[in-house]
């Protein structure tokens, strides 16, 4: 190709980059975030000083009640959304885990797909890693069981990805299998 | 000091930086669930260390060296996720959707499948080469700024500019986006 021609197109994509556009953020996303932040930061100290203390038992607990939550509609963040939450399940052993989707509307037709690390199956769905269904979400707090087997002594991250009119979030879960 | 006066103080270090922080978020991320969720894990990790922060002279440029931190380290420990963020920027509009408004260069449709295809080359990109070419070509940042920001040398972010632009080049010729 000829010097012309790369310089012509080098041109045009700069000119496509300064028009790349940016949006700015939504009205309240900072004051949200400000506040989530000064919350979640001090929570995170007095749990820090509690790990310390009373070990990491006490986590893996409070793990299997709280695993998380998300929201679809930004620029609201729910409580949990910000540390990876995780869960140990015993190797064979079904355990049903409850995952929170926060909703600020009622959602229909949403599509959720279950990615499982390996060596975890969902009870009813043997021998799947990926699971897709469609769903619907009602304003506020929805709660999804799962039940988990682990069947190999290997874990990972599952992904729990939310998807509704071109807007998707992702939630993840660490199992770790003993 | 008391948890308001902490909360407060916090606040006046790090609010007037927003707008550049967003934007920063934004251009690392692509897409804007997740650049919400930086630029938040970096105001809980900033609060965490607010006792430094006081200390530091530019606060600023140490936000956005720790929200670039944030980022490089959340894509290198979760490799999986980052498959699911180039699907998803694959997807047509996705990054754009809204965005044309009456007097934006986009609302031209041409333009905006121009800028559409723009986007899903960027999602073809190594996270560093992205960023380099949308923080040099984009928003105008210094390629020593981007050393500092990136912790860098400036002859790899030479470099990686230099890669990333031929890339751009390679994927938006092909498609006939460019002529």
């Amino acid at each position: 190709m000829q010097n012309n021609d790369i310089n012509q197109q080098d041109q045009e994509i700069l000119e496509l980059l300064k028009d790349y556009p940016m949006p700015a953020a939504d009205a309240g996303f900072y004051d949200q975030a400000l506040v989530r932040a000064t919350h979640e930061g001090s929570r995170r100290q007095r749990n820090r000083w509690l790990l310390t203390g009373f070990g990491a038992a006490i986590a893996a607990t409070l793990a299997v009640w709280v695993v998380g939550g998300m929201l679809l509609t930004t620029p609201q963040l729910p409580d949990e959304s910000a540390a990876i939450p995780g869960v140990t399940i015993a190797l064979e052993e079904a355990r049903t885990v409850n995952l929170v989707f926060a909703s600020a509307t009622a959602l229909e037709s949403a599509t959720l797909t279950v990615t499982l690390p390996d060596g975890i199956e969902l009870s009813g769905f043997p021998g799947q890693r990926e699971i897709t269904w469609e769903t619907s979400l009602n304003e506020g707090k929805n709660l999804l069981p799962l039940t988990l087997v682990a069947v190999q002594p290997v874990g990972g991250e599952l992904l729990a990805r939310l998807e509704h009119d071109e807007r998707n979030r992702t939630f993840r879960l660490r199992v770790d299998v003993t | 000091m008391s948890n308001a006066e902490q909360n407060l103080a916090f606040e006046r270090l790090v609010r007037p930086h927003f707008d550049r922080l967003y934007r920063l978020a934004w251009r690392l991320t692509g897409a804007k669930a997740e650049a919400e969720d930086l630029f938040q894990e970096l105001l809980i990790k900033a609060f965490g260390k607010l006792d430094d922060l006081v200390q530091i002279k530019e606060p600023g440029s140490w936000l956005c060296r720790v929200m670039y931190n944030l980022f490089i380290d959340e894509r290198r420990r979760f490799a999986r996720r980052r498959l699911h963020t180039v699907e998803e920027g694959q997807l047509a509009g996705e990054g754009l959707q809204g965005l044309p408004g009456p007097d934006s260069p986009a609302r031209n449709h041409e333009r905006h499948e121009q800028l559409s295809q723009l986007a899903k080359a960027l999602s073809q990109l190594s996270d560093e080469h992205r960023a380099v070419v949308l923080l040099h070509d984009t928003e105008g940042y210094k390629l020593s700024e981007i050393e500092e920001l990136t912790g860098t040398p400036v002859g790899t972010v030479k470099s990686r500019l230099h890669r990333a632009r031929s890339r751009l080049r390679e994927i938006l010729a092909a498609n006939g986006t460019i002529s």
